[in-house]
């Protein structure tokens, strides 16, 4: 049996202090500091001056986790409670603050979240949450990923699979095998959304390299050949420059290196994916294509055409630029691709990578479950550098939390524990529905349960006696 | 002079003191006093005093689990009467429950029925054998010994028994401080089969196999190592300190036909115990309720998937399988098609908050439900969240350290909850009065009692 694949983390305490939750104020002028909040809190938010002990410090907000206790046993109601307004206002109406607060406490921890009582948001959503997971309950076996008693693998391809063997006299193998790469996990870091100093592409590229995955990189922004095995170079425009020639041979020095490339989507696509054969033929090609009108249309060009890998990417909170609905969310998108590839029995040999909207682990497993082999994260790979999506870089403002000092292997870690916990919930996922194998979850569409499909199935009676079903099955 | 006025006790000077006590605010009614001929701060000569929304009030709750909701239900938990308005019926969640409402008749029959003739008891076993009625459509699911406290499992038990209904041990022992109650009892058999044995299945008159719990579906039960103290350890014969999973699934029972042989087992102990099967919902929950039925269960407990749990991986607790509100019609249309629907008993749980939702899972298609948050909530809880470490409940409840149960007594634990059931019978005999039904068995799967809220709040669901 093959050693098994587990990622191991290691705690990284942020560096700054994280935004909390809540917010404790204390009325000085009520405060009797008799310390009665230090004894109650459990989570040490209160606590006495160190150098003072006869009077409280400030309240550690971001240890809060709202119980109310200090709040009703404050003998002279000197505390009261309100929502952080900085905590509010993290991120937007995708990269919600709770995204945040989970991301940054797998990036400390490598921990999965745990919590008790039951769910507390809303009853669903758009994109990735119009849709639930199934589960097995009796009929099947064990399935016990985490807890290691059972082996449960997320070891995905990347490039053409050959659609049959052909053999000769002999039994031999008659057919070429197509180059193929493996990853451990279904996950490969993408281009980061905005431009940062080299330590932080030092941090990811070192995460990536320990995973055992790879990093997809512009070369405008940075290149590093120490790293090489793990970077798939990107090229925005290939073909312009290969018309005028010119390119070569910084570019054939790249290729060699490297066991993939990605290029980005034009009209001459292909001319450029047989050049890069030319120069080297086990390279995996990958094709980078902005979801659009005509995704369907370039999608099976492409898979014909014998392209190995097609990245699909949506914008960074999911939605699919599209004129005809403005609304289209990534897992459609993916959803339509996928099931197209399955008509033309084609599906197989191509690999389908997907980005856009990847923001937490139950992400991965549903956009696989509507048909990606491989997903691409962006965002969260920064926000576990404790970014905090402020885009104050962009306007050449300071960091909040100074990414430009970060130390890489540090920054690492918390990528590594980011990366971990999103496994180990992978493998819940997996073990709740009897698989073990993550390549057995593509395109599982049956093992979905679709909000709008299961509201149709069950409330269709409450809204038929209402006579308005139509009206509402649109306007999910 | 506010002292003198306030009808709800807000300001008080003591006997013998020169100035007036600094308001107890908790007891303010809030603005809708101002109507009111005693409003104070219309008659203070000095207009000293002003209201404003606390700001505490803010931060308490969430989308599922409102502020209405919570302090609802410490209000119920206290008084022991209903709550009305529309507050009070649907949460912020935006869909399942909370996008149903009742549609209650305007006029006619509704005042012919008398409300003490309105009838609130369920029979459980719908096979031949041992009858078994509960006298309130609810009861209340299994927490066990070690996530929760033995106060609170003393105290639930009390007032099962007060309201002729039952609670659960969950699967964590059945400690020997609940045999007064043992006729009010369900104890479970769950796939860590912690602290089953002859006795315990003896000792009951229902036995509950729990294949699946809704906040944790496919992934079984987690006491953390924290939580697992040395009387907890004894109690479930483990050792102190050590984790303990519950795994998953039952590994003896991989068909039907398995599920059958373990319920045989149950039935050799004990043949006079009703067998309740407690299942999350995935996309064939019908075909196991049907199985279940097969194998000789007499109730069917459904647990949905936005459920309580003392601890559960969030990823799970949002993803994995359906909400309740989608698996009882569900389950209840495919009973109806194999005919077997009036012979076994369909319970429905996870996210059962307030009566308003015990009704709605009613009307559609269970038979009854099981509460369990809302009894810690009656206890005190506010939902922090922090249930999953020993040392993490400030409320006393979901802990065994003898330091933080100080907090709570059984007394007044049992009272509380006895409090809120009265409410939770007086609300359903109000809803099922204005529906113009005199027994909770008539509101099964009336589905043409609901209609969508988004008319009534022209919001999308």
């Amino acid at each position: 049996m093959p050693k098994k694949y587990s990622i191991a983390g290691s705690a990284a305490p942020p560096r700054f202090q994280p935004v909390g939750k809540f917010v404790i104020e204390r009325n000085e002028d009520e405060c009797i500091h008799c310390g009665r909040c230090t004894l109650v809190c459990l989570h040490d938010v209160h606590k006495r001056r160190g150098d003072d002990p006869r009077f409280i410090s400030e309240p550690v907000n971001y240890l809060c986790k709202g119980c109310f206790r200090c709040i009703q046993e404050c003998p002279k109601e000197a505390l009261t409670i309100k929502n952080n307004e900085e905590w509010l206002l993290l991120g937007d109406s995708y990269w919600t603050p709770e995204t945040f607060g989970k991301i940054w406490y797998q990036a400390e921890t490598g921990s999965i979240p745990v919590s008790g009582t039951g769910y507390t948001g809303p009853f669903s959503g758009e994109g990735f949450d119009s849709m639930w997971t199934d589960m097995s309950e009796i009929v099947r076996p064990t399935r016990d990923g985490i807890h290691g008693r059972e082996y449960i693998s997320t070891s995905v391809y990347i490039g053409r699979k050959a659609q049959m063997l052909t053999f000769d006299n002999k039994g031999k193998i008659k057919s070429p095998l197509p180059p193929t790469l493996s990853i451990p996990i279904p996950l490969i870091f993408d281009i980061i959304p905005f431009r940062f100093s080299k330590n932080v592409y030092e941090s990811l590229v070192k995460a990536a390299s320990f995973l055992g995955t790879f990093m997809i990189i512009d070369l405008d922004e940075w290149f590093n050949s120490k790293y090489q095995a793990n970077l798939v170079p990107f090229f925005a425009n290939l073909s312009k420059k290969m018309n005028q020639k010119l390119m070569f041979p910084e570019f054939e020095g790249v290729i060699k290196k490297c066991k993939m490339v990605e290029i980005a989507y034009d009209l001459e696509v292909l001319k450029v994916v047989e050049e890069i054969k030319r120069l080297k033929n086990e390279m995996i090609v990958s094709v980078r294509i902005p979801f659009g009108d005509s995704t369907n249309k370039i999608v099976e060009e492409l898979a014909f055409a014998g392209v190995e890998v097609l990245h699909l990417c949506a914008d960074v909170n999911g939605k699919v630029i599209s004129s005809s609905d403005k609304n289209r969310f990534v897992k459609d998108g993916i959803l339509d691709a996928h099931r197209l590839l399955v008509e033309h029995k084609i599906r197989d040999e191509v690999t389908l990578m997907l980005s856009g909207g990847i923001a937490m682990a139950e992400h991965v497993a549903k956009a696989i479950i509507c048909g990606a082999d491989v997903t691409a994260v962006d965002l969260p790979l920064l926000i576990a550098l404790e970014c905090r999506y402020c885009k104050r870089c962009q306007n050449g403002l300071s960091c909040p939390v100074e990414l430009k000092a970060l130390n890489s292997d540090y920054g690492a870690q918390r990528i590594i524990n980011l990366m971990r916990a999103w496994r180990n919930q992978l493998l819940e996922v997996l073990g709740a529905m009897g698989l073990r194998d993550v390549r057995r979850l593509r395109g599982e569409v049956g093992r979905a349960i679709l909000h709008e499909d299961i509201r149709h199935e069950t409330f269709e009676k409450i809204l038929r006696s209402e006579g308005v079903t139509n009206n509402i099955k649109s306007s999910n | 002079m506010c002292a003198a006025i306030c009808p709800s006790g807000v300001h008080e000077r003591k006997t013998g003191h020169n100035r007036v006590s600094k308001p107890r605010s908790y007891l303010c009614i809030g603005k809708e006093c101002e109507n009111n001929p005693l409003y104070c701060i219309d008659h203070c000569p000095r207009k000293a005093l002003s209201i404003v929304q606390n700001q505490n009030y803010t931060s308490i709750g969430d989308s599922r689990w409102t502020r209405e909701f919570i302090l609802g239900t410490w209000k119920q938990a206290e008084t022991g009467l209903p709550l009305q308005g529309l507050k009070y019926e649907i949460g912020s969640s935006g869909g399942g429950f909370d996008g149903l409402l009742f549609k209650f008749q305007k006029e006619g029959r509704t005042e012919a029925i008398e409300e003490s003739a309105i009838n609130t008891e369920l029979e459980l076993n719908k096979r031949d054998g041992r009858k078994i009625s509960i006298k309130v459509p609810f009861y209340g699911g299994g927490m066990s010994f070690g996530s929760v406290g033995l106060k609170v499992m003393l105290a639930r038990a009390k007032a099962a028994k007060a309201w002729g209904t039952f609670t659960c041990t969950g699967e964590g022992g059945y400690p020997d401080a609940l045999k007064p109650y043992d006729d009010n009892m369900i104890t479970q058999v769950a796939t860590g089969l912690f602290g089953v044995s002859e006795d315990s299945i003896q000792r009951v008159k229902i036995v509950e196999f729990k294949y699946a719990q809704g906040a944790k579906p496919g992934l079984g039960g987690h006491l953390l190592g924290d939580k697992v103290t040395s009387e907890v350890a004894r109690m479930r014969e483990a050792v102190a300190g050590s984790s303990l999973f519950s795994p998953f699934p039952f590994h003896s029972v991989y068909s039907v036909e398995d599920h059958k042989k373990h319920v045989d087992w149950i039935r050799e102990i004990n043949p006079d115990a009703l067998i309740s099967v407690k299942v999350s919902t995935p996309s064939d929950i019908d075909m196991v309720a049907v199985g279940s039925y097969y194998a000789g269960a007499h109730i069917i407990h459904l647990d949905g998937s936005y459920g309580g749990t003392g601890a559960a991986p969030d990823i799970a607790k949002k993803n994995i399988a359906m909400p309740i509100e989608y698996a009882i019609p569900k389950v209840h249309e495919f009973l109806k098609e194999e005919g077997i629907r009036d012979k076994i008993t369909v319970i429905a749980s996870g996210g059962i908050r307030t009566a308003y939702d015990a009704a709605k899972a009613i009307a559609l298609g269970s038979d009854g439900v099981v509460i369990g948050t809302s009894d810690l909530v009656a206890l005190g809880c506010v939902r922090c969240g922090c249930c999953e470490s020993n040392r993490g409940c400030p409320r006393g409840i979901a802990t065994t350290d003898p330091e933080l149960s100080e907090v709570i007594s059984v007394e007044w634990g049992a009272q509380r909850l006895i409090n809120l059931y009265a409410a939770w019978r007086s609300t359903l005999i109000s809803i099922l009065k204005q529906l113009g039904m005199q027994s909770i068995t008539e509101l099964v799967g009336r589905y043409d009692c609901l209609m969508n809220s988004e008319h009534t709040k022209g919001k999308d669901d």
